[in-house]
């Protein structure tokens, strides 16, 4: 079941994407879309149909904090787990995130199992696996 | 009494003239500053130079890593696929030589488990070599900040050159970049004795767990 997920990943980096993509294809997730800022991803959003959001914080137009809020204030929209994967490592963001509504935190650099472990973690909390 | 040299004479006397010109200009700079109010600008500069060092030697650092994993996790790469083709060779010898007995021996199914296993171990250099390319993202954030600081010192500069030209030799020139002070703070290039951040996915989820979530 888990395996028909729809993903986002959010990041201004294409590296960033491409890996992070990769990885969730290697642990059984093939279905995944990109957004380059809080604003694209928006907009996707609310065009077409995901299940799961991974998202970076410091990107231009709109950051993943202000596209968590976004997520989290729209009614069709604030179910989805937004995972934050970025490079910012104060408390107070972390704590800030997790406030907000985030699902999960993972800090840059990280490894393919932590990635493979907070998603499967999260989904299996949400009963989507 | 010799008479003194009197390319000795110049020479030290074009010194302290040198010298004067500096003082004067080095007073002249000093006063602008202060009178355009920039002393405290020029001040946070000098704060950030060294953070700027610090911030290209961890570009230094985290690109030099990242080389080092790519070649190392290549090197194994290659030897698990030399040894594929080692085993390809002498597998197909063997069944050339006698079909039967390298099946029935369990030299094919040896072989196969064998590729099998080494195909894994290059799906796993493959995939580090992957997650050695996120320098890319790391580097590129530090040095976005290092290109900010500099084109707010540049732009800093030129003002302060338009504003205390003379005359005749201003012209207006356009600010070219506004200065962008980035609310986050993004990879931290130094974690030493710096208790507001975390250095490992552990610590966050430590933290996480500390508040409940």
């Amino acid at each position: 079941m888990s395996k028909e997920l729809r993903f986002l990943i959010v990041d201004d980096f294409s590296t960033m994407r491409r890996i992070v993509r990769n990885l969730l294809k290697e642990s059984g997730f093939a279905d995944a879309d990109e957004a380059e800022d809080g604003v694209i991803a928006l907009q996707k959003l609310r065009n077409s149909s995901f299940d799961f959001v991974v998202s970076d914080i410091n990107m231009p137009n709109m950051n993943g904090f202000q596209l968590l809020s976004e997520i989290k204030k729209d009614e069709k929209l604030k179910h989805l787990p937004v995972l934050m994967v970025t490079a910012e490592a104060r408390k107070e963001d972390i704590v800030m995130a997790a406030q907000q509504g985030a699902a999960g935190y993972i800090v840059k650099p990280f490894t393919k199992a932590t990635l493979e472990d907070k998603v499967n973690h999260i989904l299996t909390k949400l009963g989507l696996k | 009494m010799a008479a003194p040299d009197a390319s000795v004479v110049d020479s030290s006397s074009a010194a302290v003239d040198v010298h004067q010109q500096i003082g004067a200009l080095t007073r002249q700079l000093h006063d602008s500053l202060n009178g355009l109010g920039l002393t405290a600008k020029v001040q946070n500069w000098a704060g950030e130079l060294p953070d700027a060092k610090s911030r290209l030697s961890y570009i230094a650092r985290l690109t030099g890593e990242a080389a080092e994993k790519v070649l190392n996790q290549v090197d194994q790469a290659k030897a698990q696929h030399d040894f594929i083709k080692t085993e390809t060779h002498r597998i197909g010898q063997l069944i050339v030589k006698d079909p039967v007995a390298a099946v029935a021996k369990g030299h094919v199914m040896n072989f196969i488990e064998d590729v099998d296993k080494a195909s894994r171990a290059v799906d796993q250099h493959l995939t580090a070599i992957m997650m050695a390319q996120d320098f890319h993202d790391l580097t590129g954030q530090v040095i976005a900040k290092v290109v900010n600081l500099a084109a707010t010192i540049e732009e800093q500069l030129v003002q302060l050159l338009i504003q205390t030209a003379p005359p005749e030799a201003a012209v207006k020139v356009p600010s070219t970049h506004e200065q962008y002070t980035p609310a986050l703070d993004g990879p931290v290039v130094n974690a030493e004795g710096n208790a507001d951040v975390v250095t490992n996915q552990s610590e966050v989820d430590d933290l996480l767990a500390s508040l409940g979530f």
